[in-house]
């Protein structure tokens, strides 16, 4: 059975490099990439056996070991369905074992870059370790037992999420959850990377995570390199028993997954709120389609995540400003703006085919175009002024205010414009409602990167003037801040009032060859 | 006004659609007659998506014309669509939306004013069965409820013409009885339908038109009664069709009676 399901992963590997030129490059350029990581943190793990200080080899394998094995159990929560073949339901019907079941995609899991990676990087560690013989027969143990409690731990959170959230709202709950912890995650990576140069930080931050699941297996060498046998004979036997616990859990979870293999959805009823926002926005087709739009922001993972990511991703130019170059900062409120306005040029693709209801109702393109902005123009009426006011006040830089305010509603404006027009003319795929929103449709790659980048350099161009007044009122022109922010209206309204009526023309033209061309992309 | 014949519902003339190399629906002509109850039936693949598709302004057609009582689908848009609901196979709905929102989505995107829509939605679910289903997401509805949900977007504005692909297609035998006797009422009340399905006995039951289509043409038509001549329309189908292959002594196999 672990021969037949590790042969099986290699043939799913095999075939699916062979579907297209395009992902056996990436398959190609992925590998040549973890092949550099590899050797970078294995020479580097390397070099450690040779520093004089063991406390700086303990810190960085045990917080390095923690965070990979964080990993290993967060990244199938966000990327859910990443890896299909591993899918316990898809045996149910085969009355296979399920102890033979378990060994067999422990195994399988191992099969495959992640799986070779954390291999090659958990051995090496033996070199790390090479101080002593009883350091180096300590770590090549707790190595096998690290890694393997890697794999289960990813084992788990694929189950476990299947389990737990039999129901799609658990699912899409933690998907989306998970994004904004990963957007989160980049946010504290900045002032993580400024702490982590403190030595003494990394060493307690170490010495915590040593006693955590998590770290118990890449701390015990550590302590028999320096002399105390017992102390990490006990973190050995612990994290051993760590991974017997978590194997049993899988194996309770794999079990009620074979046994009730059948997804039941949990009759999710929410209090009735009856119609909703269509109750509140007015009742006309472009009130509706705003409703539609904002109703989907709170029930859709995908504009979740959306919706959850632009407003934070501008706190990005706080790392750079701490660092000392506070012009960053002025970026913010233009940063949103444009997300905001750009990032709605393929709105209509996240419709998929349910857009036949506005095809067969002949809903007008204009009420088309302009319910779809209604919502993301409302959220930046809020975010840019609120982020140019922000700017100013943090860098002291009161001057810029009108400049700054200038750009980002020019952006955001003319991103209204051009993406009325272009998601009439090109939508191209995107995550299918209930799909991760973060996989990736194969295959769109080219059309994907191209409308993007035609979108954004349409988007620059019109908001050209406006920025060019934004660099010389940073030069030091006063005046020039002013004249951007009239000239932004002014071209904005234009661009906007340009956009929806030549994207409502399109529309209204095109509408069922836009519902034919979401049917074959999707 | 009126240009088609005054006496049609549902005037199609030459319509033709082509996928690639294959000729989907090859120069089909079809009069649906004002008031009648019309199933079109035929195998898979026989193009009666895609002509229902064309029919109702879903998918652009590369030849022929289509009327609704008088209107040009593809010229008088708007009008066209106002008299016609449509219930569509294989699309998908905005399954975030709970049943009371779709509905209520699917009249204001019609134009309809509020309290209209509001009143219609409370009854046509509740006539529907899904009045205790109306705060809960389509997403989560059974096959059965969310054929119902998409019926009761296509009745909301009272139209004059109903076009359902695949209507009965998952939908329990209550349900069905449900739609069943909500189709006859509105036929009965001077609305014309037209459905496809591939069950004939239903068919054979409901309707009083048929039409049998294979490989994109139309291959009979007519009353029920004219069209099965005597025969069940199953029969009058498998040999207009081309039957099915006899099974005869293959899969001896699989007849174990040893045990």
């Amino acid at each position: 059975m672990v021969a037949h399901l590790v042969r099986l992963k290699l043939s799913l590997l095999r075939n699916s490099l062979r579907r297209s030129v395009p992902q056996l490059v990436g398959m190609v350029l992925a590998a040549l990439y973890a092949l550099g990581v590899v050797g970078l943190v294995a020479s580097g793990l390397v070099a450690l056996r040779f520093s004089p200080d063991v406390g700086l080899a303990r810190s960085v394998v045990t917080v390095l070991g923690s965070a990979v094995t964080l990993g290993w159990f967060v990244v199938p929560v966000l990327l859910s369905g990443v890896d299909q073949t591993l899918d316990p339901v898809r045996f149910a019907t085969f009355a296979v074992p399920r102890r033979q079941l378990l060994a067999g995609m422990l195994a399988a899991a191992l099969v495959g870059i992640p799986g070779v990676v954390v291999s090659i990087l958990a051995l090496t560690t033996t070199v790390t370790w090479s101080r002593s013989p009883q350091a180096v027969a300590v770590a090549l143990v707790a190595a096998v037992v690290g890694v393997l409690t890697c794999v289960t731990l990813s084992r788990v959170s694929t189950s476990g999420l299947s389990a737990l959230g039999q129901s799609r709202r658990g699912r899409e709950t933690a998907s989306a959850a998970g994004g904004l912890l990963f957007v989160a995650a980049g946010l504290g990576s900045g002032w993580i990377g400024e702490q982590a140069s403190r030595p003494d930080l990394m060493g307690s931050l170490a010495s915590l995570l040593g006693w955590t699941p998590l770290g118990l297996a890449w701390a015990a060498p550590a302590d028999v390199a320096t002399g105390s046998l017992g102390t990490g004979l006990l973190r050995l036997a612990l994290a051993v028993l760590v991974l017997v616990l978590l194997l049993a859990l899988w194996d309770v979870l794999l079990r009620r997954a074979l046994e009730n293999p059948r997804s039941v959805s949990a009759r999710t009823r929410g209090r009735d709120v009856g119609a909703g926002w269509f109750a509140r926005l007015p009742g006309t087709p472009t009130g509706a389609v705003a409703a539609r739009e904002l109703t989907y922001w709170r029930r859709d993972a995908r504009y979740v995540v959306a919706i959850g990511m632009i407003p934070l991703l501008p706190l990005v130019l706080l790392v750079p400003a701490a660092g000392g170059s506070e012009t960053w900062l002025l970026g913010m409120a233009p940063v949103v703006g444009y997300l905001l306005g750009w990032g709605m040029h393929n709105d209509l693709a996240y419709d998929g085919t349910a857009f036949w209801l506005h095809v067969g109702t002949g809903v007008p393109g204009r009420a088309d175009r302009l319910g779809r902005l209604a919502p993301t123009a409302v959220l930046g009426a809020v975010l840019v002024p609120g982020y140019a006011v922000l700017s100013s006040a943090l860098s002291g830089r009161w001057s810029m205010l009108p400049a700054d305010l200038g750009a980002g509603v020019a952006l955001l404006l003319s991103g209204f414009g051009v993406a009325s027009v272009v998601s009439a003319l090109k939508p191209y795929p995107v995550p299918a409602a209930g799909e991760s929103p973060f996989s990736a449709p194969p295959g769109a790659m080219g059309v994907t990167l191209a409308v993007q980048v035609v979108a954004g350099l349409a988007v620059t161009l019109l908001s050209a003037p406006v920025l060019a007044l934004w660099l010389v009122a940073l030069g030091g022109a006063a005046w020039a801040g002013w004249v951007a922010l009239v000239l932004a209206l002014v071209l904005g309204t234009a661009c906007v009032l340009v956009g929806v009526r030549s994207g409502a023309a399109i529309y209204d033209r095109r509408a069922p060859d836009l519902l034919s061309d979401l049917a074959r992309i999707r | 006004m009126r240009t088609g014949d005054g006496q049609a519902a549902l005037t199609v003339r030459g319509l033709t659609k082509r996928f690639g190399r294959t000729l989907a629906v090859d120069a089909l002509d079809l009069q649906v007659p004002r008031g009648s109850f019309y199933g079109l039936v035929g195998p898979n693949g026989a193009g009666k998506t895609t002509t229902l598709s064309m029919a109702t302004g879903l998918l652009r057609p590369d030849a022929g014309t289509v009327e609704v009582l008088g209107h040009d689908v593809w010229a008088d848009t708007v009008r066209a669509k106002q008299l016609v609901g449509v219930l569509p196979d294989g699309l998908k709905l905005f399954d975030r939306l709970s049943g009371t929102e779709l509905v209520t989505y699917a009249g204001l995107l019609r134009g309809m004013e509020r309290p209209v829509v509001a009143a219609r939605t409370a009854e046509l679910l509740d006539a529907l069965g899904l009045a205790d289903a109306g705060s809960m997401l389509v997403v989560d509805y059974s096959a059965g409820m969310t054929k119902k949900v998409a019926l009761a977007c296509a009745l909301v504005h009272a139209p004059r013409l109903l076009v359902l692909d695949e209507p009965f297609e998952a939908v329990d035998p209550v349900s069905a009885s449900t739609i069943r006797q909500i189709l006859s009422g509105y036929v009965r009340s001077g609305g014309t339908v037209i459905l496809s399905s591939h069950v004939m006995d239903l068919v054979q039951r409901l309707c009083d038109h048929v039409a049998i289509v294979a490989a994109g043409r139309v291959r009979a038509t007519g009353t029920v009664d004219e069209v099965r001549a005597g025969a069940s329309l199953e029969e009058r189908f498998v040999d207009l069709v081309g039957g099915g292959t006899d099974v005869g002594e293959g899969l001896a196999w699989l007849r174990t009676s040893s045990d």
